[in-house]
Formats: structure tokens, C-alpha cells, sequence
């Protein structure tokens, strides 16, 4: 099978795992709302503490309060669309550890998309929602910004999952890692929704490698800034990486996983 | 003497609770990355914008006593323990229909059970971040008169946090999920509480409000009778605690009440 051909297969895939997500969430369709709007109230929270402080403090070393609502837009939406889309990946470290990975095992094809497709989160799809709107209706862009803008959503999208199942891998090799997982996410999240100027020397260094907020946020800011090519090719260049990473040390990790031996019915 | 039975059936219930918290090694030094994570962050912006604006106070603060405003804020923050969750699966799950049968009162099982919980994790958290924030930007002076007015502060603050959380957790018997309502409230705490800017910072007209709701008096205003220690700010701040206490007891009994009409039990 050649390349496109493969691209098209995986799309498919995600395309049917979605709609059977999506249809397991409209049977509480209650519950599934309530738990978006949740998010979006919340993710709203953190644009009022940010408007406060902008009200008070007008300019942060150049980033005023519309290039901070553009990272949380950023931020918002890869988070949201990583975690609707590839749900398993932000729990693959407790997957792991708890023995769970057989089932996925069974099926026939590669078990890192059946995996990491196979679960929905709810209250992400309110982080999406919020992420798109803040950026249209707060920052009001062009057409062209708002495109850019999609793009570069979908990149960081790519980084955190690619993210998630690096850290959730970190449980083939420490043990049980979920701790670790989610506070490392934690702090990916947390960093990449301050600007990026409050923070210089070694910390930047880890900002583009240990705690990839530069590809979250920070290049692509620059990017819409500038309407700038190369910064959205070293986005999307930085995001394949970390998703590289995080399929390498899933597979180099499969090697030591160890069955759970676990009995459990499946709809 | 049947009181004194009463009470130390839920101290020791908040004993055991203590203790089984102490053994979570990995979830404790997750916790304490993740503070010195916030604290150097908060440090950054704060430092910039102190040096933005040339103040040498903010909101009545001192860069040192902003930091160590935060350091308390985020060691209560973030030692709140599952309270919501908790009542939330105990209703879905029947295990309350278990617990009603026991011979104790179900809110003061959860009430002794939180408080060990807390207390242990708010300790690790102060001397965590204190261990950080004393890093970074050195002592706070009069700290420890602070310490005493934050030691009496604390047990209506974290009262009030319960209510809060337990009423929340309540709201399953109605219900499909209550993750979204207490994601809203722990929100509440966190910005309207003033958390991560002070009171304050935010404009004059919403001051006298913001310093009335529980969220204030659960965050801020303990903080703030840490880094500015005043026995009037403290009197003051006890008084809203109790009065948002009141309010929100009589809340939650009426909901509770109303709550245990709903329970069946079925035997088997």
C-alpha cells in the first residue's frame, strides 16, 4: 500500500471510530453536554482572569491580551481535538499499567491507531468549541488569519497526542507511570498558556524539547503574527517530531509489556 | 460521654485517612513538581510585571509577599481532596444506601475523612512550595505571626471548601453527571476565590462581592492573613467564613434531605 493510500486507510478509521464515539456519548446525551459546556465555562474562567489582568496590567513585554487569548485558542483546540479524537492516549499510562493493551492487540491492523482512536472525551469537545471562538470573536481576525489559524490548531493537536502517548509510555518502562503522565501534561498545558517572552535561557530550551509549549503555542503565534511560512513550517516540522517520539517509545515499550491476563466484556 | 465517643470515632476516622494518604509517595511528589512548576510561572509573571510598572507594591503586596501569597493559595488549592467525587460515586454506585446503615452520620464520615485527607496534603504542600518560594525569592518577614493567624483560618476555610464540594457531589441524585458542575465550582475557588490574583487587583466595585462569596474566604482570605498578618483583617475574615458556613450547612442539609427521599433500598 502506498503512502496516500495508507493516509486515506487511517483517515477511515478515525472517521468510523468517531461516529461510533460520538454515538456511544448520544446515549447520554446529558451527561455529554454538560460535561462540554463545563469545559468551555472553564477554559472562559481563565479568559476572564487574563482580561482582568491585561484591564490592570495593559502590556506584558509586548504580548497584549489578544495574543494571549490566541494561545489559549491554540492551546484549547489542540488539546480538545487531540483528546476527542484520540481519547485512549490521554489514559494510556493507567492502559498499561492495568494489563489493558490485549484486547486492542486482537485486532488486524497496527494497535497504536486502534488504541489511541478507540475513546472519546466528552468535555474536550467544549475546549474545541471555546478554542475556535475566543479566536474568532475575541481576537477577530481575517479569513486568511482564521485558515492559519485551523492549521496550526491541527498541528497542536498532533503535538499533544503525540505527547500523551509519550508519556504514557513512560509505564512500559517506570512502572506504573500515571502520576507521572498527567502531571508532565499538566505542565505542558499550564506552560503553554503563558506567553512565551516571561521565560528565557534554559527554560526555553525545554519549552522546544522536554515540554514542547514552543509547538503548542508560542511558533505558532509568531506565525499569525507574521503570516509567516517559515514559523508554520517549523510548527508543523516540531509537531511530526514529537509525534514521532511518542509512536517510537510506544513500540520500543510494547516489547516489555506484560499481559494482564484481565477478563472483561466489550460492547 | 456519648459525645466524646461520637468525636473520637471521627477523629479516628480522619486518623486513618491521614495515614493512608501519606503512603501515596508517587501522587505526593507529582503534586509538589507541579506547585514548583505554577510557583516559578507565577514568579515570572509577577516579576515582570513588578518590573513593568515600576510599583514596589501590587494590590497592597510586595513582589515577596505576592509570591508567598500565591505559595498559600496553591498549597490549599491543591490539597483539596475528592470530596465531590467521592459522595457523587457513593450515590451512583448505592454504597450510600452501605453507609447509612453504619452507625455514624454519613456528611460527618465524609467531613473527618476530608480533613485528615487535607491536612496531610495542605503540610506537604506548604513546605513544598515554601521550600521553593524561599528559593526564589527569600523569607517572608513576619512569617511567623502569619503562620498563627493562617493556622486558625484554615479549618473554617477548609469547612467551607467541604460544603461546597459535598453539595456538588449531591447534585448526582438529579443529575447524569456532576464533573461539569464541579469543574465550574473548583473555577470559582480559583479565579472569583482569588487565587492567582488578589482581591485586591480586581476592580473596586466587585471587591466588597468577591470578599462575601465562600470562594474568597477558602483562598484569599487565608493568604492574605499570612503575608499581611493583622488581628482586625483576621476577625473580619473569620466572620464571612462563619456566615458563608451557616449559608451553605443549611444548603447542603436541605439537599441532602431532600436527597435521602430519593433513596431506595432494596434488600438481596
Amino acid at each position: 500500500m502506498n503512502n496516500k493510500n495508507k493516509l486515506l486507510n487511517w483517515l477511515a478509521l478515525a472517521g468510523a471510530y468517531f461516529r461510533l464515539n460520538l454515538r456511544a456519548h448520544m446515549e447520554y446525551r446529558g451527561a455529554f453536554i454538560s460535561q462540554a459546556l463545563a469545559m468551555a465555562v472553564n477554559d472562559f474562567v481563565w479568559i476572564v482572569f487574563w482580561t482582568l489582568f491585561f484591564t490592570r496590567f495593559p502590556v506584558l513585554k509586548g504580548w497584549d491580551v489578544k495574543d494571549v487569548l490566541t494561545i489559549w485558542g491554540l492551546a484549547a483546540t489542540g488539546f480538545g481535538l487531540a483528546a476527542t479524537f484520540c481519547g485512549n492516549a490521554r489514559v494510556l499510562a493507567s492502559l498499561v499499567v492495568q494489563g489493558q493493551l490485549d484486547a486492542w492487540m486482537l485486532y488486524p491492523r497496527r494497535l497504536l491507531p486502534h488504541l489511541v482512536l478507540g475513546k472519546m472525551s466528552a468535555s474536550a469537545w467544549g475546549d474545541v468549541v471555546f478554542g475556535y471562538a475566543v479566536y474568532i470573536f475575541f481576537v477577530r481576525p481575517d479569513a486568511a488569519h482564521v485558515l492559519l489559524f485551523v492549521l496550526l490548531s491541527l498541528s497542536a493537536a498532533l503535538v499533544f497526542v503525540g505527547f500523551f502517548i509519550l508519556a504514557g509510555s513512560l509505564s512500559f518502562f517506570v512502572g506504573n507511570a500515571e502520576v507521572l503522565a498527567e502531571q508532565w501534561t499538566m505542565i505542558l498545558v499550564t506552560f503553554s498558556t503563558y506567553p512565551e517572552t516571561l521565560f528565557d535561557g534554559a527554560v526555553k530550551l525545554l519549552l522546544y524539547t522536554l515540554i514542547p509549549a514552543g509547538f503548542v503555542s508560542y511558533l505558532p503565534v509568531a506565525a499569525l503574527h507574521h503570516m509567516s511560512l517559515p514559523y508554520t513550517l517549523c510548527t508543523v516540522g516540531g509537531a511530526l517530531l514529537v509525534l514521532a517520539a511518542g509512536i517510537t517509545a510506544f513500540y520500543v515499550g510494547l516489547g516489555r509489556y506484560e499481559s494482564g491476563s484481565l477478563i472483561e466484556m466489550r460492547g | 460521654m456519648k459525645q466524646m465517643n461520637e468525636l473520637r470515632k471521627y477523629l479516628w476516622i480522619a486518623r486513618i485517612s491521614a495515614r493512608s494518604n501519606l503512603s501515596y509517595v508517587g501522587d505526593l511528589v507529582g503534586r509538589i513538581v507541579f506547585l514548583a512548576t505554577v510557583l516559578f510561572i507565577f514568579l515570572k509573571l509577577w516579576q515582570t510585571t513588578f518590573g513593568q510598572t515600576g510599583a514596589t507594591h501590587l494590590g497592597g503586596l510586595t513582589l515577596t509577599q505576592m509570591l508567598w501569597y500565591l505559595t498559600i493559595t496553591e498549597a490549599i488549592l491543591m490539597s483539596a481532596p475528592k470530596v465531590a467525587q467521592l459522595v457523587d460515586e457513593d450515590v451512583r454506585t448505592g454504597a450510600l444506601a452501605m453507609q447509612l446503615v453504619r452507625p455514624m452520620s454519613y456528611g460527618w464520615y465524609r467531613l473527618a475523612s476530608a480533613l485528615g485527607e487535607r491536612y496531610v496534603r495542605f503540610t506537604v504542600n506548604l513546605l513544598a512550595s515554601a521550600l521553593v518560594t524561599f528559593l526564589l525569592v527569600g523569607p517572608l518577614p513576619a512569617a511567623a505571626g502569619g503562620l498563627v493567624l493562617l493556622a486558625v483560618a484554615l479549618p473554617l476555610a477548609f469547612l467551607l471548601d467541604f460544603l461546597g464540594n459535598f453539595w456538588v457531589g449531591l447534585a448526582a441524585f438529579w443529575l447524569e453527571d456532576t464533573s461539569g458542575l464541579l469543574l465550574i465550582y473548583s473555577r470559582g475557588v480559583l479565579i472569583i476565590g482569588g487565587a492567582f490574583i488578589p482581591i485586591d487587583l480586581y476592580p473596586p466595585a466587585v471587591q466588597p462581592l468577591l470578599r462575601w462569596l465562600p470562594f474568597a474566604n477558602i483562598t484569599s482570605g487565608p493568604a492574605h492573613v499570612f503575608v499581611d498578618p493583622n488581628g482586625g483583617d483576621l476577625l473580619a475574615l473569620l466572620v464571612r467564613q462563619l456566615a458563608g458556613a451557616v449559608v451553605l450547612g443549611a444548603l447542603v442539609l436541605l439537599t441532602y434531605r431532600a436527597a435521602l427521599r430519593r433513596v431506595f433500598v432494596n434488600g438481596g
